[in-house]
């Protein structure tokens, strides 16, 4: 492996490490505001990622996609996210079905086993990105769990963002990416999906005064 | 000779530059809350006035109270000896490795409950429990992310790591673990030397202390070497971090200007990262105390997944 290449491959590990690191803060997090921050900080460093991925690889699309992920995930979606809190009036999850300590092992637990599953397929995937593609798998993970675990609307919508984040990352490390149009279009779908959870969000505020989701089974005229 | 001379150098800049850094640290606190600060020298002056005070000792305390501030500050500075400061190769680095440092910086912890009890005050007595509760969490985690870095360089004595690190001897190999480890031992050492999200340092309030409720009987020069002691254990935790995880700059050889430049470069790899320490003290609040065991059960699952890493990743 030529040296440059190798660097490369570490470098993109470092990456995707730095957004796995982020899913372990968000898991321990309560403070709803710090949550959204996280995310935007997860989104950054995918979009450097993306863009390093790019550059090593020469797939001109890819720095769309990392462009688009900045604008998107880092600018407008918090930003509705930011305003939901603002306007709800919750800062914190004070109930949830996992408490932090037990999430966090849970979540280790769920690393170890993405980077079994993956271990058979990484010697067939990419140098450059094959170890991100475990990565890339516990983080999908971890956002589904963060759905799971918590109570808040607002915190649901975030795990399924930090999914989203992760099949990028997965997409970017076992494929070079998808092909724009792809990309374009899963970029819309999350932003609609973000904008509809926003006034969802509201008009289950409006009905039971809480954005908890557990309330949703309760029956109400 | 020249090895002598090296463990003088070392000796002296750990003991010197410990207030400095506590310093550091209050002046950037300070600045961010809008105010100017004592100067950064003030725990000089501090460590001088109560070195000349006369120390008052409660009569129902037994010897280990007046030992206690000697053993603390001997393991402290015997810890801060055995890694390597400016130079990769560490003079005094068979006397121990990795593991000896951990254990010596944990039997001053040990002694030091042991003083908060003797003494038989309310206070002291909770600041020692609550000191164990921490210690004893915070030790597996910086077990496990020492253990992590020690297998990517394949030794557990700290100047091989540091100066196959410094190198780049197989050693860059695993970023992952690297910055899952890094995460862990910093976590750590924000609990281990008593910094914000876990103890505030700079209050006397019964409610938060965990390191002052311990130290409150003590006076004159007792208090001084147990304030000295807690600032080298900081300087010995940041030299750790920055020695090995980002060691570029350190003098591999004994030549005048690498090791002038090794010098250099820790002072301000030092300084840079107690900026970094006093920026998240104002960033963020104190951990409630059963919040605790949470932020050190993210740094243990994380040195684990750093260990993880380090064999999945390797081949």
């Amino acid at each position: 492996m030529p040296v440059s290449t190798h660097l490369g491959s570490q470098l993109v590990d470092l990456c995707s490490v730095l957004l796995l690191l982020c899913c372990f803060a968000i898991v321990a997090q309560r403070r709803l505001s710090a949550c959204v921050d996280l995310f935007a900080l997860q989104s950054v460093f995918l979009a450097a990622t993306a863009a390093l991925v790019a550059f090593l690889t020469g797939h001109r699309h890819i720095y769309f996609a990392a462009a688009l992920t900045i604008v998107i995930k880092v600018i407008v979606l918090p930003r509705i996210l930011r305003k939901v809190i603002e306007r709800l009036n919750v800062s914190r999850e004070l109930v949830m079905n996992v408490n932090v300590p037990a999430g966090l092992l849970i979540c280790g637990a769920l690393v170890i086993v993405s980077f079994f599953i993956t271990q058979p397929i990484i010697p067939l995937g990419y140098l450059l990105t094959r170890d991100s593609l475990a990565i890339a798998l516990a983080i999908v993970l971890i956002g589904f769990f963060t759905m799971i675990a918590r109570k808040k609307a607002v915190t649901q919508m975030v795990g399924f963002l930090v999914m989203e984040n992760g099949v990028f990352l997965g997409a970017t490390a076992a494929a070079y990416g998808m092909p724009l149009i792809v990309e374009l279009g899963v970029f819309f779908d999350v932003l609609v999906a973000g904008l509809i959870v926003g006034i969802y969000t509201h008009r289950l505020q409006d009905a039971f005064d809480s954005v908890d989701t557990s309330t949703l089974t309760v029956l109400k005229e | 000779m020249l090895q002598v001379l090296l463990v003088a150098v070392q000796l002296i800049m750990l003991l010197s530059l410990s207030p400095f850094i506590v310093g550091l640290i209050r002046k950037v606190k300070a600045r961010l809350q809008c105010r100017r600060g004592a100067s950064v020298l003030q725990p000089y002056a501090d460590l001088a006035k109560l070195f000349r005070k006369e120390p008052v000792i409660s009569s129902t305390t037994s010897w280990i109270f007046t030992a206690a501030p000697y053993i603390v500050f001997a393991s402290t500075v015997a810890a801060g000896l055995l890694m390597p400061v400016f130079v990769s190769r560490s003079p005094l680095n068979f006397a121990g490795n990795i593991i000896a440092l951990v254990y010596l910086l944990a039997l001053g912890t040990f002694f030091m409950i042991l003083a908060g009890l003797d003494a038989g005050s309310a206070f002291g007595g909770m600041g020692s429990s609550r000191e164990a509760i921490v210690a004893t969490l915070a030790e597996p985690a910086m077990m496990l992310s020492i253990l992590a870095i020690a297998l990517t360089a394949g030794s557990t004595n700290l100047s091989t790591i540091v100066h196959k690190s410094a190198l780049l001897e197989g050693v860059v190999l695993a970023p992952p673990a690297h910055l899952m480890a890094l995460a862990a031992l910093f976590i750590v050492t924000l609990a281990e030397t008593g910094r914000v999200p876990v103890d505030n340092p700079a209050t006397h309030l019964e409610l938060t202390m965990i390191h002052e409720a311990m130290v409150l009987e003590y006076s004159g020069r007792y208090l001084a070497l147990m304030e000295w002691a807690a600032g080298i254990k900081l300087l010995v935790f940041l030299t750790l971090i920055v020695n090995v995880f980002a060691p570029w700059g350190i003098a591999t050889s004994l030549t005048p200007s690498s090791v002038a430049l090794g010098v250099v470069v820790y002072l301000l790899k030092v300084s840079g990262l107690a900026v970094v320490i006093g920026v998240i003290e104002s960033m963020f609040a104190k951990l409630r105390l059963f919040r605790v065991p949470e932020l050190l059960g993210a740094a243990f699952i994380l040195s684990l997944l750093a260990l993880v890493f380090f064999y999945t990743l390797r081949g």
